[in-house]
């Protein structure tokens, strides 16, 4: 799971995703389910890893290739919270702040976060965009509060203290 | 274990035996420390002999519902007539709990092991470890494991596919998990029909936790005796169990104890009491979805699923939240509620609309504009969110909400009276 | 291969039902209305909305009567405390985020969110948060708005275009409270058969454009009748305002289309509201027509038949009656008579999901009725024929001009240029605004009622015809156009052993292999 590949801004991808290597990883993905609508979230994942979000015009592609209706797959996106609808900063934090981590303090890693990137604001992308930070449920990592994703990478244990370096690491 | 992974005098190391040791992830690691002979053993059983074993151990499921292991593969058609299916239920969001993660994490092929045994017993071809989107260690652990074991050749004709999700805790509950699994939004389906005469694309299935999983191998190696000699208390609650101890405690960890063991016990004991000069002020047992005990209340619950009951709360996930006495009970009920607020499917309308309103009354509580009469409110609220539903969501919301204002009505009215000061803005 | 009957007692009421009903099917042979929103019985069950919480004796937990099949010696109570506690719980949820729209919402009067909670409710809210979720009105296509504040999610639209119409263009989109009903932004809600979301959704949250805003519900008359659109038949609802059809709905009929009709019928109803009626009988005068009484009309129509030897035939808009068609057939059974129609045609649009129903490609409703008492589709011959006849009888047809050597009768709804030069003209009545007739393009004759008023001297067909015939065949003339259906079952082969009152509101099917008279 490579990290999230971000167009330059301002061009526009219009270019299929599903050709090349995620066309032959699809492809494969296909074999493992009897149905072509089970491979919907892996497909996901795939336009997602590709583009760093998923657009409805990557929606229709992935209807079309599954034959499903980009209306049947827009309901899907939108269930599911990990899917990006609108492009994000170049490093996409979550922290969890339920019960559990809330007790060890996970609201002061989320300020101090949003201090130190710069971002400000939850959900919103730091004006040099690279941040975007966002509250999330249970990561299951309750023992090693308070745990945070930086794009695929799960780090335990984050505090106040330890989110400058932090920061730092991914800049 | 607390962390680094050395274990407590007084845990049962069983499942938890290579946390810690990397080595053991990789196949021959695994192999060298006995795995893979239960399955090899299995796969030359007849599927029912294999079903029975587990029956007879008095396994059950470590999800958190808790029913018979046995029992359930037994569900599945004894006619071969259509294909079979296992999934393996590795979505572990329930607030409070992470010993899956652990599991996947250092010993992958226990689960590829445990999943493989399941699989021969219930007659599946192919198996799909569904697992949660976020645990992306533990999903490129099990990937390489899973691609070690295929070259070994140990798994016989059966197919174990990783497939991820992509964030809804929702997606735990099995009927959901099916849903995800066929390309669909994860909405639990009404029951019946049930999994085993039709899950997964339509077929047989059954779903089957990580931990409970984890556990087969070593009930096929040992048997079903040594299983049920595992037993603090009540026979009907036997084996081991990892509690996900977390919130205000001193050691944060798994901790693998035989079922019956005191609470008192594994938090003042194991995971080295509270933070220095706190008190414990109440616990929530088995993950957010059960009621909140209180102190006397927990230092009198013995851990397994009887034990529980009988102190109104349940096992659950074995998720441990601590909360000792700077813990502000009304906030985290809200955020709890706000959790279940998230994550509600949107398909009943008690869960859909109830799990924002319960959140919306508490967080108009904490802002300082709360009325008497909305304790009363959220008590009728949860009535009405409780037992009415496709899946058991909307008790989950309820269960914490109703305990705590049984509980701690105290600090509600607080808020209420205005005595203590709103935290948050109105 | 038999049923097996399932006994079980509902509110204390004995039912007897076959083994897989519902509960709330089950309910209904009680005389039992167990209060739901996501259930509809043309779709697939979804047991979403909890509304149709019951209670089951001897069950742990309340159970959806919309999803509980009936066992032997069930024993269920709707108004238990438990169970009405528990739907009223559901109906305050469902007004935490529901607007008070009802005075500007179409759904009023008709609302089942309005129904229930006036019968089960709570007579106030609770719900102290003031602010509601808001979202803005959509459009969804041709037809539909969307209103996402009204949207009880009950996902009966979302089931009918994956399900029935086998089209999945409509979504649930988000979770929790922050979920509503989606489209995707490229898509338009244009299938053929969309119209139908808006009859399904119980609220006020999917509206039709042409209805919007035009009557409140308790205004409405409604009549049952069946649609001129095309062969198919539908049944349907005709609402009128003020004697004026404002809007048509389908009406149920498990034989033909079940709980559907397609966009083209719910848009063909402004026709039967023209003004520009024909609205006296008029005869010729010199280069004139002078507008005169029925009797002198019907005089003058008399002695041409009566005087006319040879050929005579009759051209027949398909929209007219069976009963019409028939009179219009025996009135010349004296002569060389030869029946036509033309209907016009288009491409057939198929309700994917449901067996046998389509709009289909003859546009017309009695295509079928004109076909079996003897007129032909083949209008160009007859055209010859009525060149040269003694009398042409033209039926309500305006969009074809019969030129003739002989006398030129019209009878219909308007007049067109073509028909200026005929002998005499007989207004008649429009389909909404007499009782009759259709066969449908399977051979199933349906009734149709009169919802509103003739307008000016205009009479039904039946009856004019019906006068003529009895003043030249020396009978009496019937008074109603059931009497007319008699004398037509009686004498037509297909038709024989239905009648008015067998016909009911259902319609029913003509024994096969009836003989078209030749």
């Amino acid at each position: 799971m490579s990290g999230a590949a971000h167009p330059p801004e301002g061009t526009e991808a219009v270019q299929p995703v599903f050709v090349g290597k995620t066309l032959a990883d699809l492809e494969r993905i296909l074999t493992r389910y009897p149905t072509k609508q089970a491979a919907l979230l892996p497909a996901l994942w795939l336009v997602q890893g590709a583009r760093g979000w998923i657009s409805d015009r990557d929606v229709a592609e992935v209807a079309e290739v599954l034959g499903l209706t980009p209306a049947y797959v827009k309901g899907v996106v939108t269930f599911y919270t990990m899917y990006h609808q609108h492009p994000v900063g170049r490093h996409f934090v979550q922290v969890c702040t339920t019960s559990p981590c809330n007790l060890c303090g996970a609201e002061a890693v989320v300020q101090a976060l949003l201090e130190c990137t710069g971002a400000n604001e939850l959900g919103a992308t730091s004006p040099d965009g690279k941040w975007t930070i966002i509250e999330v449920e249970c990561l299951g990592a309750c023992g090693f509060a308070t745990p945070i994703m930086i794009d695929d990478d799960f780090i335990e244990s984050v505090t106040p203290g330890t989110v400058p370096e932090l920061v730092k690491k991914y800049l | 274990m607390g962390y680094p992974h050395k274990p407590h005098p007084k845990e049962t190391v069983v499942l938890s035996k290579y946390f810690g040791d990397a080595e053991a992830r990789s196949y021959k690691g695994w192999v060298k420390r006995g795995g893979y002979e239960a399955l090899r053993d299995a796969l030359k059983q007849d599927p029912g002999t294999v079903t029975e074993t587990v029956k007879a151990s008095g396994l059950r499921g470590r999800g958190g519902a808790g029913f018979p292991t046995g029992l359930k593969w037994s569900f599945m058609p004894k006619e071969k007539k259509r294909a079979h299916y296992l999934c393996v239920n590795a979505d572990e969001s329930e607030p409070g709990t992470f010993k899956d993660r652990e599991i996947m994490r250092w010993t992958p092929h226990a689960l590829l092991e445990g999943t493989a045994i399941a699989a021969h017993a219930i007659r599946a071809e192919v198996a799909y470890i569904y697992i949660r989107g976020e645990f992306t260690e533990p999903f490129a652990i099990m990937e390489k494991a899973l691609a070690e074991a295929m070259t070994a050749k140990v798994f016989g004709d059966l197919k174990i596919h990783l497939h991820r999700g992509a964030g809804a805790y929702i997606c735990g509950e099995e009927t959901a998990m099916m849903n995800s699994i066929e390309g669909k939004r994860g909405n639990p389906r009404i029951k019946p029909p049930f999994p085993a005469a039709s899950g997964v694309f339509g077929m047989p299935t059954t779903i089957n936790n990580v931990e409970t999983l984890a556990a087969v191998p070593h009930i096929l190696k040992h048997g079903a005796e040594w299983h049920q000699k595992l037993c603090l208390s009540n026979p009907k609650s036997t084996g081991t169990k990892l509690f996900s101890v977390c919130g205000h405690t001193a050691r944060p960890g798994n901790y693998e104890v035989t079922m019956g063991f005191p609470l008192k016990d594994l938090l003042y004991d194991l995971a080295g009491g509270l933070p220095p000069g706190r008190t414990l002020k109440a616990c929530i047992p088995g993950g957010s979805s059960v009621p909140i005990l209180n102190r006397e209340e927990t230092e009198s619950t013995l851990l397994d699923y009887e034990g529980c009951v009988a102190k109104g709360t349940m096992l659950g996930s074995g998720g441990v939240i601590v909360f000792d006495d700077s813990a502000d009970m009304v906030y985290q009920i809200m955020r709890l509620a706000r959790f279940y607020a998230h994550e509600s499917c949107a398909q009943c309308t008690q869960c859909r609309e109830g799990t924002a309103w319960t959140t919306k009354i508490l967080e108009r509580i904490l802002a300082g504009q709360g009325k008497t009469s909305d304790l009363d409110l959220l008590l009728e609220l949860s009535e009405n969110m409780t037992g009415k539903t496709i899946c058991v969501l909307s008790d989950s919301c309820a269960a914490p909400v109703v305990s705590g204002i049984q509980k701690f009505r105290g600090e509600f009215e607080d808020y209420i009276t205005g005595k203590k000061r709103p935290v948050l803005a109105a | 291969m038999a049923d097996s009957v399932i006994n079980l007692t509902i509110d204390g009421a004995p039912v007897s039902v076959p083994a897989g009903t519902l509960v709330i099917e089950a309910a209904k042979q009680a005389g039992v209305l167990v209060p739901h929103y996501c259930y509809h019985p043309g779709l697939p069950v979804a047991g979403v909305c909890r509304m149709c919480l019951v209670h089951v004796e001897k069950a742990p937990k309340l159970a959806i009567a919309c999803a509980t099949t009936v066992t032997e010696g069930m024993v269920v109570h709707t108004q238990s405390p438990d169970a009405k506690a528990a739907r009223q719980g559901v109906l305050e949820l469902l007004l935490i985020n529901h607007p008070l729209d009802c005075p500007i919402c179409d759904q009023a009067g008709e609302c089942e969110l309005q129904d229930f909670v006036f019968q089960e409710g709570r007579a106030n809210t609770r719900y102290a948060e003031y602010a509601k979720r808001f979202n803005p009105v959509e459009d969804f296509g041709p037809d539909v708005l969307y209103v996402p504040n009204r949207c009880i999610l009950c996902t009966r639209c979302v089931r009918f275009m994956e399900d029935v119409a086998l089209e999945p263009v409509l979504n649930v989109s988000e979770r929790g409270d922050r979920a509503t009903i989606g489209i995707h932004p490229d898509a338009r809600l244009d299938h053929p058969w969309a119209g139908n979301v808006v009859d399904l959704c119980p609220v006020g949250s999917l509206l039709s454009k042409d209805f919007l805003h035009k009557a409140r519900a308790w205004e409405l008359d409604k009549t049952a009748s069946v649609c001129t659109g095309c062969s198919q038949g539908c049944n349907v609802t005709l609402d009128l305002r003020d004697h004026t059809v404002v809007r048509v709905r389908p009406r149920p009929n498990l034989a033909v289309n079940r709980y559907f009709i397609c966009d083209h019928g719910r848009a063909n109803y402004r026709w039967m509201n023209r003004g520009d009626r024909i609205e006296a009988p008029l005869v010729r005068d010199g280069a004139e027509l002078r507008a005169v009484d029925w009797d002198e009309a019907l005089a003058r129509v008399q002695g041409i038949v009566r005087g006319a030897g040879g050929r005579a035939v009759t051209i027949a808009n398909p929209r007219a009656s069976t009963e019409a068609l028939y009179l219009a057939r025996r009135l010349f059974a004296r002569l060389d008579w030869t029946g036509a129609f033309q209907a016009v045609m288009g491409e057939e649009a198929a309700l994917a999901g449901v067996p046998n129903l389509a709009l289909r490609a003859e546009r017309a409703p009695n295509g079928a009725g004109a076909t079996r008492l003897g007129y032909t589709r083949d209008l160009a011959g007859a055209l010859g024929a009525a060149a040269t006849a003694a009398v042409v009888l033209v039926l309500d047809e305006t969009e074809v001009a019969v030129p003739t050597a002989g006398a030129l009768i019209y009878a219909g709804t308007v007049l067109p240029e073509s028909a200026r030069s005929a002998a005499v003209v007989l207004p008649l009545a429009n389909m909404a605004e007499e009782d009759g007739t259709y066969v449908n393009r399977d051979g199933r004759v349906q009734r149709y009622f009169q919802a509103k008023p003739t307008p000016g001297m205009a009479r039904p067909a039946w009856w004019a015809l019906g006068e003529l015939l009895a003043t030249l065949d020396g009978g009496e003339a019937p008074g109603s156009a059931a009497e007319v259906f008699e004398q037509l079952a009686a004498s037509v082969d297909g038709f024989s052993g239905l009648s008015y009152a067998t016909l009911g509101l259902a319609g029913q099917t003509m024994p096969a292999g009836a003989r078209v008279p030749t």
